[in-house]
């Protein structure tokens, strides 16, 4: 994946890039919001990473030019800790997710990899299929391996959205914002809690676990 | 217009100077309009007599000049005071009758200044020449001392009651003037005080309920009130000084850690601790900036309508796993079909805060109940549980940033979560209060929109 990263801060801007390109992507690095347009409109990116401040040209009028000249790469716009507005015109701008820093390297790639994904997924199908568990939009029923598995609403909207992005890493927080739309981090375990008996159910009469965990990282739903 | 007048006019006794002025002025115009009309009025009576007298004279004298001169000898013998003067010309100018002693005008018609001679004395009249019939010419004249009696007397009269005007109007703007000046000096010396420091200084109210004192009793509300933000900021600023310090030794011991063994194990372990503890340390600001930019109002541009009810309804359903998992006792009463002005995140925000309140400071088996229905104000949301009293403390002092109850010390936490829930409330024109009656209560009192939500949300 060719990823491109605006950001102003070298120190985070390094940071970002040391991590992408251990995960063997490639990376440009560009300081300021000009010069991070014009690269950005060369094309050729599969993501865009972009902090909202930046000089030159902010971030968010960065998005909105982009968008204007047609062009649909995913974006994902990074901003300091209390824009509680920040999020609203960022993805009213053009923005396709927003993450908030300070965060960690984990999140951000696991948001990145699934910008990547969302962009070719145009009509979402009736029915998701992920290995031998089959899920009904539609219908809301769940069965694995032919064997019906009554969920609670709650349970199937995190097992839907885990079936969205199968092989993809789902962090807590990004389960936090799709799943329940929480843009913050409640002190109780509400996303474990809600795996965990998701879990249960799933692999009731089974072997093997349906859902796995990445130890810091998030979960992921193995198949497709 | 100079700087100096400008400014000059601005001045209390500038405006009632000018107010004062201005009625003069009105007086002066109202004295000269009276004064003209009175003297025009009295001119034209003159005339009047004069003319009426005329015509009698001629009237009298019906039969030529000789008659005109008897009516006028016999006029000038039953003559008294105010009475007119008469003389009558041959037409070569010779005197037939009369002891006007004036030169009569040859053209016919009224003469309104025509000078004459009585005993002696230079005299204006007013006057009327009739040619009559054969050239005789006949002048009939008043004197004009009447006149300009009355003249006199309304401009005295005028003049004194502009000057009177003048004086009053001037004396009233300087006793204004004085008494607004005290005034506003005395809130100027306050006010200077509270600038050298001394906020406790407040403006002086005399009781008379007068502009003044609503003017001062609105400036000493203002100042309680950033008395009270000063204190809140001073408490917020020893609060975040002090909370913040255990973290950061933490963070610094465990760096120090860190550097002074050489084992690989040990040192990871050190540095996880210390990412840890910087985690926590951002959190904390996270909290602290999302508190102040809802107390900024910033929200109130992202309200919406939502369904308040299914919003507490879904947050209850999120919650009800981990109470189950803690041997909590969770029942739900919601009232359907509430609906509110508000920003979706912040009030689920709100109740989620709760929720990890509960889930945080209560033991296992301790009953929870989550109320949401109508009420007099609008809606109110009451959860409570009927654990042991974890605080001490004042109820609302629980509200305030870094405020935790003693017996909650031990646990996680750093006492901004109810002081968040009151700043969404406060936010949304709400309350949020604790009740102690029985057990703890968290309620918020929220205002409702009237209509229902279009879309189901």
């Amino acid at each position: 994946m060719r990823i491109l990263i605006v950001e102003d801060d070298t120190e985070t801007g390094r940071f970002i890039a040391k991590g992408f390109t251990e995960l063997g992507h490639q990376v440009v690095l560009s300081a300021d919001g000009r010069d991070g347009l014009y690269q950005a409109t060369d094309g050729g990116f599969c993501a865009l990473i972009v902090d909202r401040m930046l000089p030159g040209l902010d971030g968010l009028s960065l998005v909105r030019a982009l968008r204007a000249a047609g062009d649909m790469t995913p974006v994902l716009m990074l901003t300091a800790i209390g824009g509680l507005s920040d999020r609203v015109e960022g993805i009213e701008g053009g923005a396709d997710d927003y993450l908030v820093k300070p965060f960690a390297f984990s999140e951000l790639a696991a948001r990145v990899q699934a910008l990547g994904r969302r962009q070719t997924v145009a009509v979402e199908p009736a029915t998701l299929v992920v290995s031998d568990i089959t899920l009904d939009l539609h219908r809301r029923t769940v069965a694995r391996a032919g064997r019906r598995v009554t969920l609670q609403p709650r349970e199937f909207a995190l097992l839907a959205e885990l079936m969205r992005n199968p092989a993809r890493i789902m962090t807590r927080t990004m389960l936090l914002e799709r799943v329940w739309d929480f843009d913050f981090d409640p002190k109780t375990n509400i996303v474990e809690t809600h795996l965990s008996r998701l879990r249960t159910k799933l692999n009731a009469g089974f072997d093997d676990d349906a859902i796995e965990t990445v130890r810091g990282a998030g979960y992921m739903i193995r198949g497709g | 217009m100079p700087v100096g007048f400008k400014r000059w006019w601005r001045t209390t006794f500038g405006l009632v100077a000018i107010v004062a002025l201005g009625f003069a002025l009105a007086t002066l115009a109202i004295g000269v309009v009276a004064f003209e009309t009175t003297h025009e009025a009295l001119e034209q009576q003159l005339d009047h007599r004069i003319a009426t007298e005329t015509q009698a004279l001629i009237d009298e004298g019906d039969d030529g000049p000789a008659g005109v001169a008897d009516a006028i000898r016999r006029r000038e013998t039953a003559r008294g005071a105010g009475s007119l003067d008469y003389r009558l010309v041959a037409p070569d100018g010779a005197t037939v009758a009369g002891q006007l002693d004036a030169e009569v005008p040859t053209q016919a018609g009224f003469v309104e200044l025509l000078p004459y001679v009585h005993t002696g004395e230079r005299r204006i009249a007013q006057s009327l020449t009739t040619i009559l019939p054969g050239g005789h010419r006949l002048l009939v004249a008043a004197d004009r001392g009447v006149i300009d009696d009355m003249d006199a007397t309304l401009l005295r009269l005028f003049a004194g009651a502009f000057g009177a005007m003048l004086v009053l109007g001037i004396g009233a703007a300087w006793i204004v003037g004085l008494v607004t000046r005290h005034r506003l000096a005395q809130i100027d010396r306050t006010a200077l005080a509270i600038i050298d420091g001394d906020l406790s200084q407040r403006m002086p109210v005399s009781g008379t309920g007068d502009e003044f004192d609503r003017v001062s009793a609105t400036l000493n509300r203002m100042l309680d009130r950033i008395g009270t933000l000063m204190d809140n900021l001073r408490q917020v600023s020893s609060d975040v000084a002090h909370d913040l310090r255990t973290p950061l030794t933490r963070l610094h011991n465990r760096l120090e850690e860190a550097l002074a063994t050489q084992e690989r194990e040990r040192q990871h372990t050190a540095i996880t601790a210390a990412a840890d503890q910087s985690r926590e340390l951002l959190d904390i600001f996270a909290a602290l900036l999302r508190i102040a930019e809802v107390e900024g109002q910033a929200a109130q541009s992202h309200f919406q309508r939502l369904d308040l009810s299914a919003l507490v309804e879904n947050i209850v359903e999120t919650y009800r796993p981990d109470m189950e998992a803690s041997d909590h006792l969770l029942t739900a009463t919601i009232e359907p079909g509430l609906t509110i002005d508000g920003d979706r995140r912040l009030l689920q925000q709100l109740v989620a805060n709760l929720f990890d309140n509960v889930l945080t400071h209560t033991l296992a088996g301790t009953n929870v109940s989550v109320d949401l229905a109508r009420s007099p104000r609008g809606a109110r949301l009451c959860l409570s549980d009927d654990g042991p009293d974890a605080s001490a403390d004042e109820s609302d002092h629980l509200f305030r940033r870094f405020s935790r109850g003693e017996a909650s010390r031990s646990r996680p936490g750093h006492g901004l979560g109810l002081a968040l829930v009151r700043a969404i409330a406060d936010a949304h024109r709400g309350r949020a209060t604790i009740d102690r009656t029985s057990g703890f209560a968290v309620m918020i009192d929220l205002e409702v929109a009237n209509q229902a939500v279009e879309t189901n949300v």
